[in-house]
C-alpha cells in the first residue's frame, strides 16, 4: 500500500472527530461522514457541527486554523462513493456490532480493493466485526483504538486479524507512528484491549477500595497519584475526566466479554452512588461536575468534593500528609506500613500489578506492551512492570500471597529476577519464554536515553551535558530543574561552540525533558535582584546575548530540537537556530512580559528581523514592529508547533515532527542535511520607527488601559518593549544594527529589574506558578 | 454665480469590516462599480465630467496611488476626466462635495463626481504605519487622540447617560429597519461585484436590538465609562458618490437635481471632544444660508457615536423627527471616506421624499473638526 493521500472517518462523535481533525492535522485531506440527521435540512449537519465544536474546544483537537480546512464534513447517504478516494477509511460509529456490520457491507461495495479499513471500537472482538463479510473484506481489515483526545494521547492499540494483511498492518502502524505522531502496542483480539484492560479494572479497584477503606477522596487520589507515578488527577479526578457515564458501559462489556474466572468480575460491584449521580446529571468535567465539582452558587467558585460516605458535596479538603510526600520517595516503604492509608494504596497496587501480569499471553505478547500502553494511554510515569522492579517481584508475590491472593505463574516464575535489565548498554525485557530480549525502538528512532546509556558526555557540568550522536553531530541537552537555563548552561553552550567547529559537523539542542525549557531561572534573578547584584543580573544578560549570536553566527548548523514548552531563553534559544525541527506539540513563546521583563537573549531583535523579513506585513517602520510587539507584549504561547510558525517563532521552513520518538532522528538528519555547503547567516539591517513608534505603541497601550484589559504594571512593561521594538530613538530612515538592539534589550531589562512591579511578578511566579496581574 | 445642484446619488451597500460580504472586495473596486452606476444612472454625459474627487480617511495601501485617479480609470470614465483624493478624515467624501461645489463657482468646470470610499478592512485605522509625531503629542495631547476616548469625553461633557444613548442606538437601529423594509434604500445601493457573488444588501443593520441587550454590553473603550460597541458605529466597508454639478448645466442637459448646496462650512474644535464638531459648523453654515436651525426641515448628523450625535442635537436644536430619518451610521456602518458623500445624497434624497424646503447635513471629524452643508429644495 502506498502513503495515506486521503483519508475518511465515519462517526463524527468525540473520537471520530478527534481521528478525523489528528489526519488533517498531519496535513491529510479527511472526509468526516455522519449519517443524516432527521429532519435536518443541512443533510452534513452532524459532521458539520462537529467541527464548529472542535474549534471551540479547548485544549484544541486542531493545531492550526489551515488543519481545520482539510476535513470536509458529509454524510453516508450522499459520498460514500468519495470512499473510493480514501487510502484509509476509520470507523467510529456506536459500539454496536450490527450497525458497524451494516456500515461494513456499504463500505466494501464502494472502497478501492486494497483501502484499509480500521475500526476505532474499544470494545467488540475483530472476530465478531468481520464475522460474514468477504475475505478480500478481512484481508484489509483491522482495530485501531485511539486514546481521547486523539490529537494528545500518544497510544494506539491495533488489533490485527488471523486474516488481516500483515503487510497492511505494517503500513498503517507506520502511517500512524510517522504521520500521526501515534505509538503503536499491538494487541491481542481481547476484551478491551491492553490499555482499557488494565485501566478500567484499576479504576474500579480504586474506587471500591476507598469506599471500604472509608477514605476521602481527595486521600484516595492523593495516594493513587504521585506515590506511583500517575497523574495527580488519581483515580477519582480520572473518572471524572472520562466521564462517570461511561463506568457502566464500559464494565458491563467488559463484564460480559470476559471468561467468568477473570479477577475483573470481582470487582466490578455495582457502585449505587455512582448510579446516583449519573441520574442527576454529575456525569464528570462535561458535566456540571462529578466526584469534585466547581461550585458556582451565589455567583462564587467553591471547590467541592463528594462526600463517599453521605453522597453530598462539601468542600474540597487538600490531601497533603507527610506520609504522602515520604511514600513518593520510597513506596515499598509506605506500602509495608500499617495505616488505613498504605493498606489503600497496597490493596489498589497490589491487585493491579496481580492483574496486569495476569493479562500475558491472552492480552498482551509482552510485558512491554502492556508497560508501554499504561505509560502513553494512561500516561503513567512507569508501567506496571516497572513498578514491579521497583518494588521488587519477589516482594510484590510474597505480599499478595499474605493477602491470600494467588500469584500469577508469570510473576511467580520471575520472583527471583526483574522484568527489565541492562545489558551491555541495551535494556532488555524478560519474554513470555523466560528469556531477556531487547527493547526494539521502531526503526529509525533515536533516543538520546538510549545514547546515554552507553556513552559518557564529551562535556558535562551541573546544568547540562553534551553528547556524540553519531556521524559528526553533537546533542546539547539542559539537565537543570525544568530545563530552565542558568550560567552554567551559557558557559556549556560557550565551550562547546569552539568544540563542535574543530570537531564535528552539526549541533542539536534538545532533550527528553516533558518541557523543552522553562525559560531562564528566575529563582537566580530575584536572588541576585534581592541581594542589588544588579551586575550579576547584566553580566548574565550579556553572556546570554554573545552565547546566541555566537550560535548563530558560528560556522557550522545549529538545529533545535523542542517539544513540550519552549519560553522565554527557550525560545530565544531556537530563534537564534539555524533551524528548528519541532515536535508538533511544542509550546512556544516570548512569556518575558508575563513576569515584568522583555526578552533580552536577543528575543526581540530575532522577532523583528523575522517579521521584517518575512514579506508578510506591508512595508514601512511599523508593521513588523506591531507584529513583535502584539505578539510579545501579550506573552503570547503557541498551541502547537504549527501556530508557532503562524506567530513567526517558527520559520514556515522549519520543520514539524509528529512523533515524539522521532524527534531526535529528524533533528539530526537536518543538521546534516545544513552540514552540506553550510554558510553563516548575514546580519540583517533594520530600520525601526523610533520615537514615534513608540509614542504609537504606548498610544494603544493606553486604550488597552482604559479599556481595563492592561494594569498598571502592564503599561511599565509594555513601555520598556516599545522603547526597544521601536529602535530607541532609531531615525526611521537609519539602519538599527543587531548590536544596538541588543543594548536596548539590556538596558530595559535591568530598569525593569529594578521595579517594584517587576520584582513582585517574579516571587509571586516563582511561588504560585502563575503570573501576577499586577 | 452659478448655482450648484446635487444630481445624483449612489452608494455600495455598507457592510461589516473584516466578516462582511466586501471584506474581500479591493476599495478601488468597490468605489469604480459605484462611480460607473452613478453615471449610467444619472445619465449624465461621461465627457462633460471634469474631474473625480475621492475623500478617504487612509489613502494609503490599496486605497494609495491616488485612488481618485485609480477609481477614474477603473470605472471606464474618459481619460480626460481628472482624478483627486480628498482627506479630511471622515469628513473626506462631504469636503469632496464642497471642492466641486467651489470650483464650479469658481468657474473651473460644470460637473464634478464627489465620492468617497474607505475599507476599514483592508486599510486598518491609523494606516499602517502610524507614526505620529512626540514633539505634537506633547504640545497638545489630544491630537491623536482615540475617537473612543472622544465619544466618552462628550458624554461625561454633555451629561448623556448611557440609557439615553441606548435609546438613541435603537432608535438608529429601528429606522433603518424600517427604511430596509420599506424599500427606501433600494434605489441608492449599487449592487457589487465581489467572489464570492454580488453583495446587494447592507450588512452592519442588527434590527433586533434591544435597549436590554445594549445594557448589558461592557464599556469598548473606558472600563468605568457609558460607551458600548453598540452605541459607536462599526467598522465597515463601502463607497458612495454624489453628482455634482451647476444648475444650469443639469437644466440644459435634462438630469434630475435633488438639491441645491446653499452653504458650507467647516469649523475646527478642541480634539479631546472631536464630537462637538457638527455645532460650529452647523452653526456658521446657517448663518451662510441666513437662515434658522428651525428653518431645517431634513437633518443627516453622522452617528459616529450616540454620545456625540446627541450632544450636537441638543445643542443645536434638531427636532427628533427630522434627524437621521432612515437612521444613520450607528445601524448602517461609518466607512470613514465614505460617509460625507453619503449623508449629503442622503440629505438631498430625503428632501425630496418628505417635502420641506432645507436639509443639513453635518458630521465631526477626528482631530477637532466639524463639516457641515445645508441644501435647499428646487
Amino acid at each position: 500500500m502506498e502513503a495515506i493521500r486521503k483519508a475518511a472517518v465515519i462517526g463524527a462523535g468525540v473520537m471520530g472527530a478527534g481521528i478525523a481533525a489528528q489526519f488533517a492535522n498531519a496535513g491529510v485531506p479527511v472526509l468526516l461522514l455522519d449519517i443524516v440527521p432527521e429532519g435536518s435540512k443541512d443533510r452534513n449537519a452532524l459532521a458539520a457541527s462537529a467541527i464548529a465544536k472542535m474549534l471551540k474546544t479547548e485544549p484544541a483537537p486542531f493545531m492550526s486554523a489551515r488543519a481545520a480546512k482539510l476535513v470536509s464534513p458529509g454524510n453516508i447517504e450522499d459520498h460514500l462513493a468519495q470512499l473510493a478516494e480514501c487510502d484509509w477509511i476509520v470507523e467510529a460509529v456506536v459500539e454496536r456490532l450490527d450497525v458497524k456490520q451494516a456500515l461494513y457491507a456499504k463500505i466494501d461495495a464502494v472502497r478501492r480493493p486494497g483501502t484499509a479499513i480500521s475500526s476505532n471500537t474499544s470494545t467488540i472482538p475483530l472476530r465478531l466485526l468481520i464475522q460474514g463479510l468477504s475475505d478480500a473484506f478481512a484481508r484489509d481489515f483491522l482495530i485501531t483504538h485511539f486514546f481521547n483526545p486523539p490529537r494528545y494521547m500518544r497510544l494506539l492499540e491495533i488489533v490485527a486479524g488471523e486474516r488481516t494483511d500483515p503487510q497492511l498492518t505494517q503500513s498503517i502502524a507506520d502511517f500512524a507512528d510517522r504521520a500521526l505522531g501515534k505509538s503503536i502496542v499491538h494487541c491481542k483480539d481481547s476484551p478491551g484491549f491492553i490499555a482499557n484492560r488494565l485501566g478500567v479494572y484499576w479504576l474500579q479497584v480504586g474506587v471500591i477500595e476507598a469506599l471500604d477503606a472509608g477514605l476521602t477522596i481527595e486521600e484516595a487520589d492523593a495516594i493513587v497519584g504521585k506515590p506511583m507515578g500517575i497523574p495527580n488527577t488519581g483515580v477519582f479526578g480520572l473518572i471524572d475526566l472520562v466521564g462517570l457515564d461511561l463506568m457502566p458501559h464500559i464494565n458491563a462489556s467488559l463484564a460480559k466479554a470476559l471468561p467468568p474466572a477473570d479477577a475483573f468480575h470481582a470487582a466490578n460491584r455495582e457502585l449505587p452512588l455512582v448510579k446516583k449521580m449519573i441520574a442527576e446529571g454529575y456525569t464528570g468535567r462535561k458535566g456540571k461536575g462529578g466526584f469534585y465539582r466547581l461550585n458556582r452558587a451565589g455567583g462564587g467558585k467553591l471547590k467541592e468534593s463528594i462526600d463517599l460516605t453521605t453522597g453530598a458535596y462539601r468542600p474540597q479538603v487538600k490531601a497533603e500528609l507527610p506520609e504522602f510526600a515520604a511514600a513518593a520517595k520510597d513506596l515499598r516503604k509506605f506500602l509495608s506500613s500499617d495505616g488505613k492509608f498504605s493498606r489503600y494504596a497496597w490493596r489498589v497496587l497490589g491487585q493491579t500489578l496481580r492483574y496486569a501480569a495476569s493479562l500475558i499471553p491472552e492480552a498482551a505478547a509482552d510485558i512491554n506492551a502492556i508497560d508501554e500502553a499504561m505509560r502513553l494511554g494512561y500516561n503513567w510515569q512507569w508501567g506496571p512492570f516497572e513498578l514491579i522492579d521497583k518494588l521488587g517481584a519477589g516482594w510484590v508475590a510474597d505480599k499478595l500471597e499474605k493477602d491470600g491472593l494467588s500469584v500469577p505463574p508469570l510473576l511467580h516464575a520471575s520472583r527471583d529476577k526483574s522484568f527489565y535489565r541492562q545489558d551491555a548498554g541495551r535494556r532488555q525485557f524478560l519474554g513470555a519464554d523466560g528469556v531477556y530480549h531487547d527493547v526494539e525502538r521502531p526503526a529509525g528512532v533515536l533516543m538520546l536515553e538510549d545514547i546515554k546509556r552507553t556513552s559518557k558526555p564529551v562535556l558535562k557540568n551541573a546544568s547540562a551535558s553534551l553528547w556524540d550522536i553519531g556521524d559528526g553531530v553533537l546533542c546539547f541537552e539542559f539537565t537543570s530543574k525544568s530545563n530552565s537555563l542558568d550560567d552554567q548552561i551559557i558557559a556549556l553552550l560557550g565551550k562547546t561552540i569552539p568544540l563542535v567547529q574543530e570537531k564535528y559537523k552539526a549541533l542539536v539542542i534538545y532533550n527528553e525533558g516533558r518541557n523543552f525549557s522553562v525559560g531562564a531561572n528566575l529563582g537566580l534573578a530575584i536572588f541576585a535582584a534581592n541581594i542589588a547584584a544588579f551586575g550579576e543580573i547584566d553580566k548574565l544578560l550579556a553572556a546570554g546575548q554573545q552565547t546566541y549570536c555566537a550560535l548563530k553566527y558560528a560556522p557550522f548548523p545549529v538545529v533545535s530540537a523542542p517539544a513540550g514548552m519552549a519560553l522565554g531563553g527557550g525560545c530565544e534559544l531556537l530563534l537564534h537556530s539555524d533551524a528548528v525541527q519541532a515536535h508538533a506539540e511544542s509550546y512556544i513563546g516570548l512569556v518575558e512580559c508575563g513576569v515584568g521583563v522583555v526578552p533580552a537573549w536577543g528575543g526581540c531583535k530575532e522577532m523583528l528581523t523575522r517579521w521584517s523579513t518575512s514579506g508578510m506585513v506591508p512595508r514601512g517602520p511599523m508593521p513588523a514592529a506591531s507584529k513583535v510587539f502584539e505578539t510579545v507584549s501579550t506573552a503570547t504561547v503557541s498551541k502547537s508547533a504549527a501556530n508557532a510558525q503562524e506567530l513567526l517563532y517558527l520559520r514556515p521552513s522549519d520543520r514539524i515532527t509528529m512523533n515524539r520518538y522521532r524527534l531526535l532522528a529528524d533533528a539530526k538528519a537536518l543538521a546534516l542535511q545544513l552540514a552540506a555547503n553550510y554558510v553563516a547567516p548575514k546580519p540583517v539591517e533594520l530600520k525601526l520607527p523610533g520615537t514615534s513608534g513608540k509614542l504609537a505603541f504606548d498610544m494603544a497601550v493606553d486604550g488597552f488601559y482604559h479599556r481595563g484589559l492592561a494594569t498598571d504594571h502592564d503599561r511599565v512593561v509594555a513601555d520598556a518593549l516599545a522603547g526597544v521594538l521601536s529602535g530607541g530613538t532609531a531615525d526611521p530612515i537609519d539602519v538599527v544594527t543587531e548590536e544596538q538592539l541588543l543594548n536596548l534589550e539590556r538596558g530595559a531589562f535591568m530598569r525593569l529589574m529594578k521595579t517594584e512591579g517587576t520584582l513582585a511578578r517574579i516571587e509571586h511566579m516563582l511561588v504560585t506558578g502563575k503570573p501576577l496581574r499586577n | 454665480m452659478s448655482n450648484v445642484v446635487i444630481a445624483g446619488y449612489a452608494r455600495s451597500p455598507f457592510t461589516l469590516a473584516t466578516k462582511g460580504a466586501l471584506a474581500r472586495v479591493r476599495p478601488d473596486d468597490i468605489a469604480a462599480q459605484v462611480v460607473a452606476a452613478l453615471v449610467e444612472r444619472t445619465r449624465v454625459n461621461p465627457q462633460d465630467i471634469e474631474d473625480l474627487i475621492v475623500g478617504c480617511a487612509f489613502p494609503e495601501g490599496e486605497q494609495g496611488f491616488n485612488v481618485g485617479r485609480m477609481i477614474g480609470l477603473l470605472s471606464g470614465l474618459p481619460q480626460s476626466v481628472g482624478g483627486l483624493t480628498v482627506n479630511r478624515f471622515c469628513g473626506s467624501s462631504m469636503q469632496s462635495v464642497h471642492i466641486a461645489a467651489g470650483s464650479i463657482q469658481l468657474g473651473a468646470g460644470d460637473v464634478f463626481i464627489a465620492a468617497g470610499v474607505e475599507s476599514m478592512t483592508r486599510v486598518p485605522m491609523m494606516g499602517f504605519n502610524p507614526l505620529p509625531n512626540p514633539a505634537l503629542n506633547a504640545l497638545v495631547p489630544a491630537a491623536y487622540i482615540g475617537m473612543g476616548d472622544t465619544a466618552e469625553n462628550v458624554a461625561n461633557k454633555w451629561h448623556i447617560s448611557r440609557a439615553d444613548q441606548e435609546a438613541f442606538a435603537v432608535r438608529s437601529q429601528q429606522r433603518a429597519a424600517a427604511a430596509t423594509e420599506a424599500g427606501h434604500f433600494t434605489a441608492e445601493i449599487v449592487p457589487i461585484k465581489s467572489k464570492g457573488g454580488v453583495v446587494d444588501k447592507d450588512g452592519c443593520l442588527r434590527p433586533e436590538t434591544t435597549a436590554a441587550a445594549l445594557s448589558q454590553l461592557k464599556p469598548a473603550f473606558d472600563k468605568d465609562g457609558t460607551v458600548t460597541a453598540g452605541t459607536s458605529s462599526p467598522l465597515t466597508d463601502g463607497a458612495s458618490a454624489v453628482l455634482v454639478c451647476s444648475e444650469d448645466y443639469a437644466r440644459r442637459n435634462g438630469l434630475a437635481p435633488l438639491a441645491r448646496i446653499r452653504s458650507v462650512a467647516i469649523a475646527g474644535c478642541a480634539p479631546e471632544v472631536m464630537g462637538i464638531g457638527p455645532v460650529a459648523a452647523t452653526t456658521k453654515a446657517l448663518q451662510r444660508a441666513g437662515i434658522k436651525i428651525s428653518d431645517i426641515d431634513v437633518v443627516e448628523l453622522n452617528e459616529a457615536f450616540a454620545s456625540q450625535s446627541l450632544a450636537c442635537a441638543r445643542d443645536l436644536g434638531i427636532r427628533d423627527d427630522i434627524l437621521n430619518i432612515d437612521g444613520g451610521a450607528i445601524a448602517l456602518g461609518h466607512p470613514l471616506g465614505a460617509t460625507g458623500a453619503r449623508i449629503v445624497g442622503k440629505a438631498a434624497s430625503l428632501l425630496k421624499r418628505v417635502g420641506g424646503r432645507y436639509a443639513l447635513a453635518t458630521q465631526c471629524i477626528g482631530g477637532g473638526q466639524g463639516i457641515a452643508t445645508i441644501l435647499e429644495r428646487i
